[in-house]
């Protein structure tokens, strides 16, 4: 793809495929922001040794189909190397044939169920072992193995409830009560008979891989229902700052998440790094571990290109295979022989800020581990330090 | 105007998908891109593997499945681990398809193919499926074997107790009872003794002796 003749300081064209419109329009529309604010702060710096980096943004519009299409018209069309992007599962795997046919690279700043390896693809997101088997953990010791699974209705759920029912049922007394699936456009109607069903059952908590939109939908079904997050709070992977401000604060409120980042994480680099965020973009929008997962990963690959000269995957990857950078949720590295990265899990309790207050915190990154299939709760290892 | 809701109740992990990390693999495959790919997708699935070329005429210790290139220069060779009493799970690695690679591949036994250029993706799937083939083929086997044993053992026994009743004028009950105090005396089982009456009873008739001298015969070793 080199360009015979053409100078080396010229711009660095890039893809940016997230959804700003669709069910996953808020994470979409975070993730851009990211994206786009370590692109500003690169250019600031000077670029990567002087070449500016210029963003090429498509809207995917939640739809995988719409993903498949404009990744290849950024690459056929406009000739970028490096397409940043995706948020469901779905969109990634439409994406990937795509990004591998071309040979290609694909930046993924999403948590997801695992299982996949591409030499197309770096995950920046968290692994099942990187937030589920934190979250059982913390879970079962807290309120106990009686759990009751919502998920939206595809495969992040599907693979999420089954690591999720592996591990509480490695607890005594536990019981996986329903599995419940509704569909990604789900309003508080399709949470009526569940909430009935919950009413009945009493587990003793709720595990939701909800996504999207239909989030708020059913933590508001949940304050609707008169239930108490105390005694049986809903927890969640993708719940985060930016779905529970489309819900509302105070529904949250006590609710819990599993996650690498939190905007309430106490670090300079972090609150610098959302200060920055805000002077670009305005109060209004709201940083989430998509977001993070965003931004620090346009860094990471900005730093391998200095190393490489250039944005082809064949130069490009060995710079990015084992680099680390000092991300808001602590120092990552990307792992060489998965291309998934080395994380920091956290345990965050919705309060009625609209922030998470983080009750348990991980010291040390913990290692991804993609193709883990049976993960075990005993694993004191895997148990995260309480915080003061 | 509730849509569909899914319930998808008491799944539980399959064992070949729980025992992958626990798996010992033999990779007989080139050093190249594709070995490669081979080896560090297995790893990242959790496999111990351990790679050889050319192939090994033996196996280490304890190997559950054999990833085997059959390029056409070892379509001549003779994989004694495959013919063995238990032999591994065998994947064959193709990069052609005609029929004397797919003969190889036949000879060898082999529970799955994965097409070269090898892809990270698939791997899983073929491996899964062909640790679950191998498996329900030997116990399938094995009962095979069980069940062939006994439907041989109920002929013995149905021609021991004709021999016996025949023999000591009695009925099919009595005759079965004989067999079975015999057996419970010398601690064996039915089938043994069955299968040492029809013995007898062919030895015995080989000198065209007579009827009564036969049962003579049986009469005197039948005293306790």
């Amino acid at each position: 793809m080199a360009r015979i003749g053409e100078r080396d300081n010229g711009p660095i064209r890039v893809g940016v495929l997230f959804s700003e419109t669709g069910v996953t329009s808020t994470i979409g529309h975070s993730q851009l922001q990211g994206t786009l604010l370590a692109i500003d702060e690169v250019n600031a710096a000077g670029g990567v040794d002087g070449r500016e980096i210029v963003p090429v943004i498509r809207d995917a519009q939640s739809n995988p189909a719409r993903y498949a299409l404009l990744a290849d018209l950024l690459i056929s069309e406009e000739k970028v190397n490096v397409i940043f992007g995706c948020y469901m599962s779905s969109s990634r795997k439409a994406v990937l044939p795509v990004i591998e046919k071309w040979n290609k690279l694909l930046f993924y700043p999403t948590l997801y169920e695992g299982f996949e390896f591409s030499n197309n693809i770096i995950y920046t997101g968290a692994a099942p072992n990187q937030n589920s088997v934190q979250l059982a953990e913390f879970m079962t010791a807290n309120f106990g193995g009686r759990v009751y699974l919502i998920g939206s209705n595809y495969i992040y759920p599907y693979e999420s409830n089954r690591i999720m029912a592996d591990l509480v049922s490695q607890r005594p007394g536990s019981k996986k009560l329903a599995e419940r699936y509704v569909p990604l456009d789900a309003g508080m109607a399709h949470f009526d008979t569940i909430m009935q069903d919950i009413r009945l059952q009493r587990p003793d908590f709720i595990f939701s891989t909800v996504v999207g939109d239909s989030t708020a939908s059913l933590y508001r079904s949940y304050a609707e229902a008169g239930f108490d997050p105390n005694a049986m709070p809903i927890a969640s992977l993708t719940t985060s700052e930016a779905e529970i401000s489309q819900m509302g604060w105070s529904v949250a409120a006590g609710h819990y998440t599993a996650a690498p980042y939190f905007q309430s994480i106490d670090s300079d680099s972090n609150r610098d790094c959302l200060a920055r965020l805000r002077r670009r973009f305005g109060s209004e929008c709201v940083p989430n571990l998509c977001w993070e997962a965003a931004y620090f990963q346009l860094h990471m690959f900005a730093n391998a290109m200095r190393e490489s000269g250039s944005d082809e995957i064949a130069l490009i990857m060995p710079q990015l295979l084992g680099s680390e950078f000092e991300a808001p949720q602590g120092r990552v590295r990307i792992d060489p022989s998965n291309h998934h990265t080395c994380l920091y899990p956290r345990i965050g309790r919705a309060e009625a800020t609209g922030q998470f207050k983080i009750v348990r915190e991980a010291r040390r990154p913990v290692h991804p581990d993609p193709y883990l299939v049976s993960h075990s709760l005993g694993d004191w290892t895997a148990k995260l330090p309480e915080q003061p | 105007m509730n849509a569909p809701i899914r319930h998808r109740t008491n799944r539980a992990t399959l064992t070949q998908l729980k025992e992958l990390r626990l798996l010992r693999v033999a990779v007989l495959h080139p050093d190249d891109a594709d070995g490669r790919q081979l080896t560090q997708q297995l790893q990242r699935i959790g496999c111990q593997v351990q790679a050889f070329w050319p192939p090994v005429p033996t196996l280490p210790e304890g190997i559950d499945v054999v990833f085997l290139a059959v390029q056409p220069e070892i379509c001549q060779l003779d994989f004694d681990w495959a013919k063995a009493e238990n032999p591994p799970t065998c994947i064959a690695v193709v990069t052609y398809e005609n029929p004397t690679i797919v003969d190889t591949v036949l000879r060898l036994g082999a529970k799955a193919v994965l097409p070269a250029p090898v892809r990270s993706f698939g791997l899983l799937s073929a491996l899964v499926i062909a640790r679950t083939l191998h498996s329900e083929i030997r116990d399938q086997a094995r009962r095979i074997r069980k069940l062939e044993a006994k439907l041989n053992g109920a002929r013995c026994i149905a021609e021991a107790k004709s021999i016996l009743m025949r023999t000591h004028n009695v009925n099919e009950l009595q005759a079965y009872d004989l067999i079975r105090d015999q057996a419970m005396s010398k601690r064996v089982t039915t089938e043994d003794i069955a299968a040492a009456i029809v013995n007898a009873n062919e030895i015995l008739s080989m000198g065209a002796q007579s009827r009564a001298d036969r049962s003579g015969g049986f009469n005197e070793q039948k005293v306790v």
